[in-house]
């Protein structure tokens, strides 16, 4: 029989256990039923009592508040698709080119991000070096004034609509002007050649500040009308009348360093600088004899060095001391021979006829004095344009098209050319933003800002400099050239454009095939082959006309001399807070114009000479060519008497035109200040109108100018209220070339220029068998506590400045203040000495009185200290850059409640922003004062809310990533951009080399034209610094104190020649 | 009982029994404020509010509203803190150092001056901390574990050195002033017939009893607390001085601080004794505890320290042009010539020539000059702080970048403020607190009484006898 | 008898010190124990006469300032030296000697500190007087104007009426005789 095999699930389930049974039973358990659950009428009577709301009421309300808590959250978000050029938190450079018209500088840009955050020289290829105004210009990419779309007629449109516009008025007849400003780009010119032929469009350039007269000179003589080349590296001897060349005048990005170049005491020759002026300049503050003239004796100046190296011309009526420095002059000149070099300001042309003259007779044309063959910057047309505003007026002109210029403003003959305007049909402008022309202009065709677009730039033959784009455009802009296409009716991308221009066999797309160009690009710059261009020869005439004109000259009353500031050029970037907030090299003033004015005749005019927080400075009434102005007027050492000097570039956005909010004055509590009529009311006054158009260009001086004191105060900011140095040499040391040749030998410390403090030891430290005065130990030597060894272990940071190749342009201020987003503070603040620059640059005048002199004389110790107080007339200008010294033995740490500032082991002295509580006893036991406070919360009070960078949307990019916004009521200062040098640290450390002076360098040391700053390791004794050290001109400021300073200064040696 | 030679002057007027002087402290305690108390607290709280106000709209919007500068980091905050903390020194000066000399009559002046003593603190107390950029992170300067690991304080700091010495003297203060007090309000606990005074007092008094060993530790505490109180009086101020001392600013950098501070503080604080007192004598009707007596004693030590400040004054002057240091001497000479001499003429005439008409016993025992004097010689310490701060920093080693100070009105506001919170305060205690140490005048009632002195002459002779 | 299960605690009331005083002597002549003194201030020289110990607080005191010293030198080294020693200025970081300058103030002032509230907290201890505690003083009048003793039956050998006899014989001034249980 078959027997059925039984399973089971296991034992339990064989004998039957009552768990096993019950967990059978409840396998499958019957789910209670929803309803049932629902219909519990339990459910129904459980209600919210009044407590039980509260408790809710209480806890909803504590988790708001405590949301409310948490700091805001700041979203990143992360590429798409990265870049693959582009590292979050790595830095990228491009190569590029700056030109405006006037500047013209090879560049080198930093992006973070693709956003340009730093512009600096271009060391390798390039020409010229960066001032204050090219280092901050990417303010204007940022400037949330500019036009984020072309208009017409006032309203915002397209670009198809403006081309149908512009074309059809091209198509139409009248005249049709292309209006720009000195063009240097080969691919321009094509485009304007194809305007022409296409729709006969005439060209015409205007310069923002007419150099018309030395380049017609430059033609009478040479019969090429061009600016000429100055090699002030090669000069021994430069005499200027005028002009200030190493600030504004020409083309002073390159002259500034050249100048410098052959000024290094070292090499044991240097050269020699004669300014002949009426205000003090940048270059008359750097010169070795400075002789204040008047602007109507400038030409007989000229005439006088002429009869003197000529024994040609007629007598020369002059103010026999001045007279004196002319003859000194002319013997100086004699012995430069060709490599003597002659400038002239004045706009006029007998005057540049009489200086190239000069030139051509010390054998220095070819030599210091190089004519181009062809045209390179300045070649403004101004008698063409006077008789374009003509035509205008006289409604002959049916389209104009402004490009690059704002003769509305600057232009000669503004008035006639805003009334021309009205009779134009079709006026156009590519400005950027809506300034005073393009305020005129029915379409308004924004171009690209520099940053954002292709170009080519040919400065002289041989080399093509290059413009590339370092930014995607902002905003829906066109570059300027390609809409002068557009309208000629011959749309072509500007790239392509550019790119024919240099090779007509390019074919779109080449990026991978065409690596001359892709150098090029790399470089910056391209250098092509032309044929070497023989020099001009002399053709010119005789002076004798241009010898009377110059004699005849006179003025009538005070006579005026119009200006350009390092800071604020042409006036440009009046909107660029940077600008503004960088003090005049000169004057010390910011976010201001003035009128400058010799001490003596402002005492003798009654005018307030003590100018200070709560001193305002008395406003006084100027008329000259039929204008008025009413400025403030600050005493001015060194400007001639008689004389006045008013800055150029002031008075932007007379009309409210919105040109960017920080071209505006605001209040104290940082509005916009508004004038009767409900005008924003523009920072300082516009002279341009004031220039004398007699000779068909604008000669920038007034020779007949009455001056009227007003019942008008004005306050004025001014970064240094005191301006001698007190006779402490410990501060400022300084030698003339004489004594420095004498003793240049002597080992460093011994020289009589530069001898160490020493201070008295109770020991025989001179060996003269007794301890009395006599031995002294050299400060350096003294040490409270030996530990924290220095010398010789690992990187120790240092920095050294050479006072003799410092002119004190400021490039420096810009440069620090962009790399560490120092904040802008605005004009109130400053008032109050609140200005936050890491670094400023102390300008010292001499003193007529000294210590000895009081002694000598009997003077009361009280009254000899007073005296100092007050400049000479005509001083002699010390500019010394300080910041933070990062002394090894710092007394701001050692007061530190909450250890916030402590040193690194690498000579920083460093700050801990977010541990600082603020008491500020570190900024007032610094012996430097170089500590700044964060009196307010710049990036949010409402009263920096109209120039604070910090607090605009898109200016806000130009911030640098890598250095922490500071926060309210904390304490900052130099930190010698040690975000540079831990960077360099890393650079270094993956390419495997060690770190050397090509890698670690500074915002200063990075700016400064004349590489007077040099900043390296003090340990690597092949860096630059630990060289300088060695130096025997080395010196530490108020080096007796003992704070052993990490930053070191180099006598300044004058080359004055001895009387 | 030990007597006390009859030539000397009675301390306490009239005839007065124990209970008389019960009567005459917690008398005006039980009544109603007088309508010139109300008047007094009125005004004073009012400008208490204003400073508060200013306080608060300088917090919020930071230390710009103050007319600082980046040259003159410190000028009206720091002076003032100086100056309360110098006002603060007279109290536990009088209490502890007196009661080491055994000066019977301090006992009538301790209370309310330590009373002073501790609202000045307290006043001073405020300026160090709304002078910091961002006051709500002013618990760092306490050496506080924190998040950031191995963060501590400097201690190399004279302002961290500050925080201990300022918190120390504080709380020692308030601790001294409060054991003295506890019998006092024992008391008028047992005085009082209101419920809730009685309640209020009696928690107050910590439930005193007045045994004899409570007696013994009493004054067995009193005395150690004077003996170490002290120092510590000397020690604060001579801290407070080493601020500056401390500093490489020339016109700060001086050694002979330290006293010179220390004798400043004392000069100012019985100033500042002296006002309060001349008017709460008169206000609380106490002429028979406090007068011409204790007054002539305060004003001799006046002239002593005043002295003491003023040959302080010509030392740094000579040690300036002695040192033959360039900075040093340019320093001074612009104190007493430059934009700021006025302040320093203001500080030598109130603190150098004024105390010494002191020497003349008819104005030292005049009740109305010496309250002008005092007052005078407040204006002028103010003025000291001000000219040590101010004129060493507008101009110190670099012209480049001398500046100057000029006060807004936040500066002036919080000033004032200080003054009408410290006054308020001191309203308070008059009104509510035993105004004179009870069970300290008790015990000299019998030897130092005017009454008990006449008696004890007339016994004389018997007790020779006998 | 019932006489002498019940002990008695007399309070007799003089209404001058120097009563108290010559009272006090007296009775302590007589052999009477005096337990306590209540007077409204210190009645200078009554201890020893009625054998109150000298108190121990100074000493306690000093204790506590010894704290306070090596308490603050032992944070600054840790702080300052031992932690995390940074460059301050150049000045040494080393080791504590070379840095004690500097810590002397803070030391100082934490000495201070530390003595001052150690022996005021200890002495409201040992007194027994803390906030809202409740007053213990026979008479209210005790802490104006008039001094109490305090004798127990329980602590003499004398019976009540024997101490009575004693106390009435000095120049009293208010007598009042309670009795409580053991």
């Amino acid at each position: 029989m078959a027997d059925k095999k039984t399973y089971w699930s296991g034992l339990e389930e064989l004998d039957r256990t009552p768990e096993f049974e019950r967990m059978e039973a409840e396998e499958f358990p019957a789910e209670r039923p929803v309803d049932q659950f629902l219909s519990d009428d339990r459910l129904q009577r459980a209600n919210t009592g009044r407590r039980d709301f509260l408790k809710f009421m209480g806890f909803s309300l504590t988790a708001a508040t405590l949301a409310a808590c948490e700091t805001p959250v700041v979203k990143s978000i992360p590429y798409t698709n990265k870049p693959e050029e582009i590292t979050p938190g790595v830095a990228n450079h491009y190569a590029s080119t700056y030109y405006d018209g006037h500047d013209f500088v090879n560049v080198m840009v930093k992006t973070r991000e693709g956003r340009p955050i730093f512009i600096r020289s271009n060391g390798d290829t390039g020409v010229g070096v960066v001032n204050s105004r090219v280092n901050s210009s990417m303010m204007g990419l940022y400037d949330g004034s500019r036009l984020m779309k072309p208009q017409i007629e006032g309203k915002e449109s397209d670009w198809e609509s403006v081309d149908s516009v512009v074309s059809e008025a091209f198509a139409g007849g009248g005249r049709k002007v292309l209006l720009t400003n000195t063009v240097l780009s080969p691919s321009i010119r094509r485009a304007i050649a194809v305007a022409a032929e296409s729709s006969g469009v005439e060209h015409i350039q205007l310069d923002a500040v007419s150099y018309g007269a030395l380049c017609e000179a430059v033609e009478a003589d040479y019969g090429v009308r061009a600016f000429p080349e100055y090699e002030f590296a090669d000069a021994e001897c430069v005499v200027t009348v005028g002009a200030d060349f190493l600030g504004t005048w020409g083309d002073s990005v390159r002259y500034s360093c050249g100048w410098t170049s052959g000024r290094t005491p070292e090499k044991g020759a240097m050269s020699r600088l004669y300014a002949f002026e009426s205000n003090m300049s940048l270059t008359g503050s750097n010169a070795d004899v400075r002789v204040r003239v008047k602007p109507s004796d400038s030409g007989r100046v000229l005439a006088a060095l002429y009869r003197e190296l000529s024994g040609e011309g007629a007598a020369v009526e002059l103010d026999a001391a001045i007279m004196e420095d002319v003859k000194r002059a002319a013997s100086d000149l004699k012995r430069a021979g060709a490599s003597g070099l002659v400038i002239a300001n004045d706009n006029n042309l007998s005057t540049q006829r009489i200086a190239l003259a000069i030139n051509r007779i010390l054998g220095a044309v070819g030599q210091t004095v190089v004519i181009p063959s062809q045209p390179g910057l300045f070649q403004g047309e101004d008698k063409a344009y006077l008789d374009l505003v003509q035509q205008m007026k006289s409604g002959q002109v049916s389209t104009l098209v402004v490009h690059g210029v704002n003769p509305a403003y600057h232009g000669p003959d503004a008035a006639g050319f805003r009334e021309g305007m009205a009779k134009v049909k079709t006026t156009v402008s590519t400005a950027l933003v809506e300034d005073e022309t393009s305020a005129l202009c029915n379409v308004l065709a924004p171009r690209h800002h520099w940053l954002e677009s292709w170009d080519d730039l040919m400065l002289r033959p041989g080399r093509m400099d290059i413009v590339q784009p370092t930014i995607q455009p902002l905003y829906d802009t066109r570059h300027g050239g390609e809409s002068l296409l557009a309208w000629s009716g011959q749309p072509l991308d500007w790239y392509s454009f550019i790119r024919q221009t240099h090779n007509a066999a390019y074919v779109s797309d080449d990026m991978y095939r065409d690596n001359a160009w892709n150098e090029a690009v790399h470089n910056g710059v391209m250098m092509v082959d032309g044929a070497a261009p023989s020099a001009p020869v002399f053709s010119g005439g005789e002076l004798t006309a241009a010898l009377r004109e110059a004699n005849n000259r006179t003025g009538k009353g005070f006579e005026l001399s119009m200006y350009r500031k390092t800071t604020m050029g042409s006036g440009e970037q009046a909107a660029n807070p940077f600008l503004q907030e960088t003090p005049d090299p000169i004057t010390k003033v910011t976010w201001d114009n003035y009128i400058t004015m010799s001490q003596g005749d402002m005492e003798s005019m009654g005018l307030n000479t003590y100018i200070a927080q709560e001193d305002p400075a008395s406003v006084v009434e100027v008329k000259a060519a039929g204008q008025t102005l009413r400025l403030p007027a600050i005493p001015q050492p060194g400007q001639a008497d008689g004389t006045i000097g008013i800055a150029m570039g002031y008075g932007r956005g007379a009309n409210s035109e919105n040109i960017g909010r920080a071209a505006f004055q605001v209040g104290e509590n940082g509005q916009h200040l508004l004038d009767a009529d409900g005008n924003l009311v523009p920072i300082g006054k516009n002279v341009f109108p004031l220039a004398d158009l007699t000779a068909g260009m604008p000669d920038y001086s007034a020779l007949e100018v009455t001056i009227e004191s007003t019942d008008e105060t004005y306050p004025i900011a001014c970064t240094q209220m005191h301006h001698t140095y007190m006779g402490r040499d410990s501060v400022v040391k300084e030698t003339d070339f004489q004594s420095y040749f004498a003793e240049m030998d002597v080992p460093r410390g011994e020289a009589s220029w530069n001898k160490t403090i020493g201070l008295n030891v109770h020991d025989d430290v001179n060996g003269d068998g007794e301890i009395n005065a006599l031995d002294k130990k050299a400060t350096e030597e003294f040490d409270m506590w030996h530990e924290h060894a220095v010398e010789g272990v690992g990187h120790r940071w240092g920095m050294s400045i050479d006072l003799t190749h410092c002119i004190g342009c400021s490039s420096c201020i810009t440069a620090c203040h962009i790399e560490n987003n120092v904040p802008i503070v605005g004009k109130d603040e400053v008032r109050r000495h609140r200005d936050m620059h890491w670094l400023r640059v102390d300008r010292y005048y001499t003193s007529d009185y000294s210590k000895e002199r009081g002694g000598e004389e009997g003077e009361g110790v009280i009254s000899t200290y007073a005296k100092m107080e007050k400049p000479s007339d005509n001083p002699q200008t010390v500019h010394m850059p300080m910041m933070c010294q990062h002394c090894n033995h710092a007394p701001c740490e050692t007061v530190c409640p909450v250890a916030a500032t402590t040193h690194s082991n690498e000579g920083f002295n460093q700050m801990t922003y977010n541990r600082c509580i603020g008491t500020r006893y570190c900024a007032n036991n610094c012996p430097y004062k170089v500590r700044r406070f964060n009196w307010f919360h710049y990036p949010g009070y409402q009263k920096f809310q109209n120039f604070n960078p910090a607090q605009d949307a898109i200016q806000r990019m130009v911030l640098n990533p890598d250095v922490v916004v500071r926060s309210r009521g904390v304490m900052e200062k130099c930190s010698l951009c040690v975000q540079r040098t831990q960077s360099a640290k890393l650079e270094a450390k993956k390419a495997g080399v060690p770190l050397t002076d090509e890698l670690v360098n500074c915002a200063c040391s990075d700016a400064c034209p004349t590489k007077c700053i040099s900043f390296g390791d003090l340990n690597d004794p092949n860096s630059e610094v630990a060289k300088v050290f060695k130096n025997n001109r080395r010196y530490h400021a108020l080096e007796e104190i003992g704070v052993k300073p990490n930053i070191a200064y180099l006598t300044k040696v004058r080359n004055t020649p001895n009387a | 009982m030990q007597q006390e030679a009859s030539i000397r002057e009675p301390l306490i007027l009239g005839n007065k029994t124990y209970k008389d002087i019960t009567d005459d402290v917690v008398g005006p305690i039980q009544g109603a404020p007088p309508l010139s108390w109300k008047i007094g607290i009125a005004i004073s709280s009012t400008i208490a509010f204003y400073g508060v106000g200013c306080i608060l709209y300088l917090i919020g919007t930071g230390i710009g509203v103050w007319g600082l500068n980046k040259t003159v980091g410190w000028a009206w905050d720091i002076t003032n803190f100086v100056w309360w903390v110098g006002i603060g020194h007279a109290g536990t000066l009088i209490s502890a150092v007196l009661l080491l000399f055994r000066q019977k009559w301090r006992m009538a002046i301790n209370r309310s001056a330590e009373a002073m003593t501790i609202f000045a603190v307290i006043m001073a107390a405020i300026f160090p901390g709304i002078h910091m950029g961002r006051i709500w992170v002013s618990y760092w300067v306490l050496p506080l574990p924190n998040q950031f690991g191995s963060l501590w304080v400097n201690f190399n700091s004279p302002l961290l050195w500050d925080v201990f010495a300022i918190s120390t003297y504080f709380s020692v203060s308030l601790v001294f002033w409060y054991i003295g007090l506890i019998p006092d309000f024992a008391t008028i606990r047992d005085r009082v017939t209101h419920p809730i005074q009685k309640k209020v007092y009696s928690v107050l008094s910590f439930g005193w009893s007045g045994r004899a060993k409570n007696w013994t530790r009493f004054e067995e505490v009193s005395l150690v607390l004077a003996g170490i109180a002290t120092p510590l009086v000397f020690s604060v101020h001579s801290i407070v001085s080493m601020d500056f001392a401390t500093s490489v600013i020339p016109g700060w950098h001086t050694t002979i601080f330290p006293p010179y501070f220390v004798s400043g503080a004392v000069f100012s604080g019985f100033a500042m004794v002296q006002t309060l007192l001349l008017i709460m004598r008169k206000a609380m009707r106490l002429e028979n505890y406090i007068h011409t007596k204790h007054v002539e004693y305060m004003n001799i030590v006046i002239i002593v320290t005043g002295s003491i400040v003023g040959v302080a004054y010509l030392t740094e002057l000579f040690i300036s042009w002695y040192s033959g240091v360039e900075y040093e001497s340019y320093a001074f000479i612009n104190r007493f010539s430059g934009p700021y001499s006025s302040s320093y003429w203001a500080m030598m005439t109130c603190n150098v020539i004024s105390p010494q008409l002191f020497w003349f016993k008819k104005i030292r025992r005049s009740l109305l000059a010496t309250f002008v004097l005092s007052i005078v010689v407040n204006i002028g310490m103010w003025f000291e702080r001000y000219v040590i701060i101010l004129t060493s920093l507008h101009r110190d080693y670099l012209p480049s970048s001398w500046s100057e100070f000029h006060a807004t009105g936040v500066d002036v506001g919080v000033f004032i403020g200080t003054l009408g919170i410290f006054l308020t305060l001191f309203l308070l205690f008059a009104r509510f607190f035993p105004v004179l140490a009870l069970n300290e005048l008790k015990t000299i009632l019998k030897s130092s009484g005017e009454e008990q002195k006449r008696i004890q002459e007339e016994a004389k002779p018997n007790s020779k006898a006998s | 008898m019932t006489m002498e299960s019940t002990k008695k605690v007399f309070h007799v009331m003089y209404d001058d010190d120097d009563k108290l005083m010559d009272a006090a002597k007296n009775l302590v002549g007589q052999g009477v124990r005096i337990k306590d003194v209540y007077s409204p201030f210190p009645v200078h020289g009554i201890d020893p006469v009625i054998g109150v110990k000298r108190t121990r607080l100074a000493i306690a005191s000093f204790m506590y300032a010894m704290t306070g010293t090596s308490l603050a030198l032992f944070g600054m080294w840790y702080f300052m030296i031992q932690d995390w020693p940074m460059n301050i200025g150049g000045k040494p970081s080393f080791s504590l000697i070379q840095n004690l300058p500097a810590f002397v103030p803070v030391t100082f002032e934490f000495t201070v500190l530390c003595a001052a509230h150690g022996m005021s907290i200890t002495y409201l201890l040992r007194n027994g007087t803390l906030p809202g505690m409740p007053a213990t003083n026979p008479d209210p009048r005790t802490t104006d104007d008039k001094f109490v003793m305090e004798i127990l039956t329980e602590e003499n050998a004398m019976d009540a009426e024997g101490l009575e006899a004693a106390v009435k014989g000095t120049d009293m001034m208010e007598i009042s005789i309670k009795e409580y249980a053991a």
